[in-house]
């Protein structure tokens, strides 16, 4: 799998590129600020953009900008985002386009490699991957604006939340000890709950969950 | 409050005696013509014009009692008036009508010279004007001298048709060198005046020298003209040069020339009581009929100058179109008056009224005094919270992009070891152990770091961070942000988002709130904070260092932070932040 990385902080870049080549990711390119991003992922073309939100050329949003972009421009190329601090409104703006691809996630979770490995496979291959902080946020906060999230039984919305964070059922099951069946089951009770219309697309139902908590 | 003083009423009835001289002349005027002519009502309209430039020179000599130029306009008068005598018959004012006849060209002349202020200003303006009153008499002589003999004309000599012809050319070419002296001495003082007196002076100098030109270049120009009598072209004269007066005194009535008070108004404004008395400055500019005019003040330990608002004020260059007179009290300097040199010629008048106000002055120089400490306490401590902020973001940054940087470098080696190949379980557990021991220390970091600034507002502006502290409240809380994403000043950003997160904290921690709404607005420069509970209510400014400490920051920026913590009602707080 094909990979650039976007980080203006030299250490940290080095050490991802080093992490994912130990994990057997080709990193194509491994790049300072936003615009160098942008132009090598045209050049490129990679299946995976890693990038952080705070980099050059005006140390604000850059990264997240190059993002929003690289999302539109090259539909193909899966994004995953990486900050200091994860937040609803970011989510709202990286699910425009509504397709799958793409991830927001603390920094510090790239230390847990095998979590992380698995998160960017996740996202290649069109689903998503959001940080549990920011889907407690977007639960919590839905489950205080919307009467429908807050008659979910605490288990419904276990799973709510683990849909969210982009797992998939069999991850559910294994985490929360049920049987895939069982998890369906909620799966659609939840769906029923919140008035989203059933699909069959495992990626297109997860992103109708999140749209609905993102707000 | 309008003063006025016993002088004043004095000049009233001077001018109400002229007033009445005009129009015992001009009655004797027509009882002596109008028996002797056809075409008396040319007599009539001559009057008029002469009752025009009467009126209007005496309401402008009333309106500026001090300004030379509502005389003139009277003088205008007269010495049209003496132009017209010619048709009396009776053989002295005959006389002394042929020598007057153009007299009224070399007074619009004066007049152009001597506006706004009425006094000339310069040695070639002087001699333009005094050759204007040479051209208008002295080389008027060949119209009564070598006249054809006509007994009109008492005091031709000899009838010298060629001589008359001559001295008609000598005439229109030195009265045509005194126009264009004139043209060119106005064209330079319109260059460097400003704007505003630029659009009161160009049609009025215009006029001024349209009027002049077309009393001699009119009567030659339309002399051919088919269908034009001699009558007509009178007639065209009369009311062009009736058009002066009303030029010269609308410009004296407008262009920010008010009514002057005299000097003993300007005494007797400083014996009247407390509020009813109007601001100094404008007292002093109309007594000086100058709306620019302005008082300046002497801060004797800066060594410097500054403005009624306290503002530093530099005085006008020597050679500007501004002047300035010192005003001192007891020998001590005090402060300055600043006028328009243009408007006021004579700097004693500016000086006397400084002697007459000197010690209001000095009184309104020690307002100014306290209020400018009073700025610049203000301006030190918004200095002291700016700098405090700028402090703020530097070690956030610091933190951010260093100890944090290497807090997540350290959990991913240890992570790395957790994976290396040929390590027994135990070795990974306690690999793994320690990474996520780093992780949590990052964590802690994270968040000490949000709480000194957060990177949400860094990185995308107050509406963003608003939105994700709301977005964290476990109690049900509404958002109605009236800011888009524009950047504010960051101390103003930071200012407004701790009072929210402060408003926020607070109702969680002691209102026993169900719900709270939140609101942000920017309007004409003011953003506008609102966070209100339906608590229990019991906040105060003094039982938290936190709202305290706030208040301060808020002050500082020139902002109001407003508490109000009821039991009905439950907690309301509120601030207003300056942003523009």
């Amino acid at each position: 799998m094909r990979v650039v990385i976007a980080e203006d902080e030299a250490l940290l870049r080095q050490g991802l590129e080093l992490m994912l080549g130990q994990a057997g990711f080709d990193v194509e390119a491994a790049v300072a600020d936003a615009d160098e991003l942008e132009r090598i992922v045209a050049e490129k073309n990679p299946d995976v953009v890693i990038t952080d939100i705070r980099m050059g050329p005006t140390f604000t949003e850059d990264g997240m900008v190059a993002a929003l972009r690289i999302r539109v421009n090259h539909p193909d190329t899966a994004v995953m985002v990486l900050s200091q601090y994860v937040q609803r409104r970011y989510v709202r703006q990286l699910l425009v386009p509504a397709t799958g691809g793409v991830g927001y996630l603390l920094k510090q979770r790239i230390t847990d490699v095998d979590a992380f490995c698995e998160n960017l496979r996740t996202i290649a291959a069109g689903g998503t991957a959001l940080d549990p902080e920011v889907v407690a946020v977007m639960v919590d906060r839905a489950r205080l604006s919307h009467d429908d999230v807050a008659k979910l039984t605490p288990r419904q919305r276990e799973v709510l939340t683990l849909m969210a964070e982009g797992r998939s059922n069999a991850w559910i099951a294994n985490r929360l000890v049920l049987s895939e069946k069982a998890v369906v089951r909620h799966i659609s009770n939840i769906y029923e709950a919140l008035g989203l219309p059933v699909d069959a697309d495992d990626h297109r139902r997860v992103l109708a969950v999140i749209r609905y908590l993102a707000g | 409050m309008h003063v006025r003083s016993p002088v004043a009423y004095s000049l009233d009835h001077a001018l109400l005696l002229i007033g009445a001289t005009g129009v015992v002349l001009a009655v004797g005027f027509l009882a002596l013509v109008l028996p002797r002519t056809s075409i008396g009502w040319i007599y009539v309209l001559a009057v008029i014009i002469f009752w025009t430039f009467l009126a209007a020179g005496l309401l402008a000599w009333h309106r500026r009692p001090s300004n030379g130029i509502g005389v003139l306009i009277v003088l205008g008068g007269f010495a049209l008036y003496l132009g017209i005598l010619a048709d009396t018959g009776v053989p002295l004012l005959v006389v002394v009508a042929e020598v007057c006849a153009t007299l009224v060209l070399a007074v619009t002349v004066h007049l152009l010279h001597a506006f706004p202020s009425g006094q000339l200003r310069g040695t070639f303006s002087r001699a333009t004007v005094i050759s204007g009153y040479v051209v208008c008499t002295v080389l008027q002589a060949p119209h009564y001298l070598f006249a054809p003999h006509n007994p009109a004309h008492s005091l031709g000599i000899v009838d010298r048709p060629d001589l008359l012809n001559l001295g008609l050319w000598v005439q229109r070419g030195a009265g045509f060198l005194v126009v264009a002296a004139t043209v060119i001495l106005l064209i330079s003082r319109l260059l460097r005046s400003d704007a505003t007196r630029r659009r009161v002076l160009v049609p009025l100098f215009g006029y001024g020298i349209f009027a002049i030109l077309f009393w001699p270049v009119g009567q030659v120009a339309l002399a051919g003209v088919p269908g034009v009598t001699p009558l007509l072209v009178v007639l065209l004269q009369f009311l062009i040069i009736g058009g002066v007066p009303i030029a010269f005194s609308l410009g004296v009535l407008r262009g920010g020339f008010a009514r002057t008070n005299e000097l003993q108004e300007l005494g007797a404004w400083l014996g009247t009581a407390g509020s009813a008395r109007p601001a100094l400055t404008s007292a002093v500019a109309r007594t000086l009929g100058d709306d620019t005019a302005r008082i300046l003040f002497w801060m004797a330990e800066r060594e410097a100058y500054v403005d009624a608002s306290g503002v530093p004020a530099a005085l006008p260059a020597a050679n500007s179109d501004r002047a300035w007179v010192t005003v001192e009290l007891d020998g001590r300097l005090v402060g300055a008056i600043e006028y328009d040199a243009l408007l006021i010629a004579d700097r004693r008048l500016a000086q006397t009224a400084g002697r007459v106000v000197a010690i209001a002055v000095d009184r309104q120089r020690l307002i100014v005094e306290l209020l400018t400490s009073q700025r610049e306490l203000r301006d030190s401590r918004s200095r002291l919270v700016l700098a405090a902020e700028q402090e703020r973001r530097r070690i956030a940054r610091d933190l951010h992009d260093g100890i944090q940087v290497q807090l997540v470098l350290l959990a991913l080696q240890a992570g790395q070891l957790a994976h290396a190949a040929g390590m027994t379980n135990e070795f990974r557990r306690d690999a793994t152990a320690l990474r996520e021991g780093i992780d949590s220390a990052a964590g802690g970091l994270r968040e000490f770091v949000h709480a000194v600034v957060p990177s949400t507002l860094v990185e995308h502006g107050l509406s963003a961070a608003v939105e994700d502290l709301v977005d964290r409240m476990p109690v049900p809380t509404t958002l109605e942000l009236g800011i888009g994403d524009e950047s504010l000043p960051h101390a103003i950003e930071s200012a407004a988002y701790f009072v929210l997160a402060e408003g926020l904290a607070n109702t969680l921690k002691h209102s026993h709130a169900t719900t709270c709404a939140v609101r942000l607005n920017h309007t004409d420069g003011w953003l506008h904070i609102d966070v209100h509970d339906n608590g229990i209510g019991g906040a105060a400014f003094d039982n938290g260092v936190g709202l305290s400490g706030l208040n301060d920051r808020v002050d500082a920026l020139g902002g109001t932070l407003r508490l109000t913590s009821s039991t009905a009602n439950g907690t309301r707080l509120s601030a207003e932040l300056p942003c523009g």
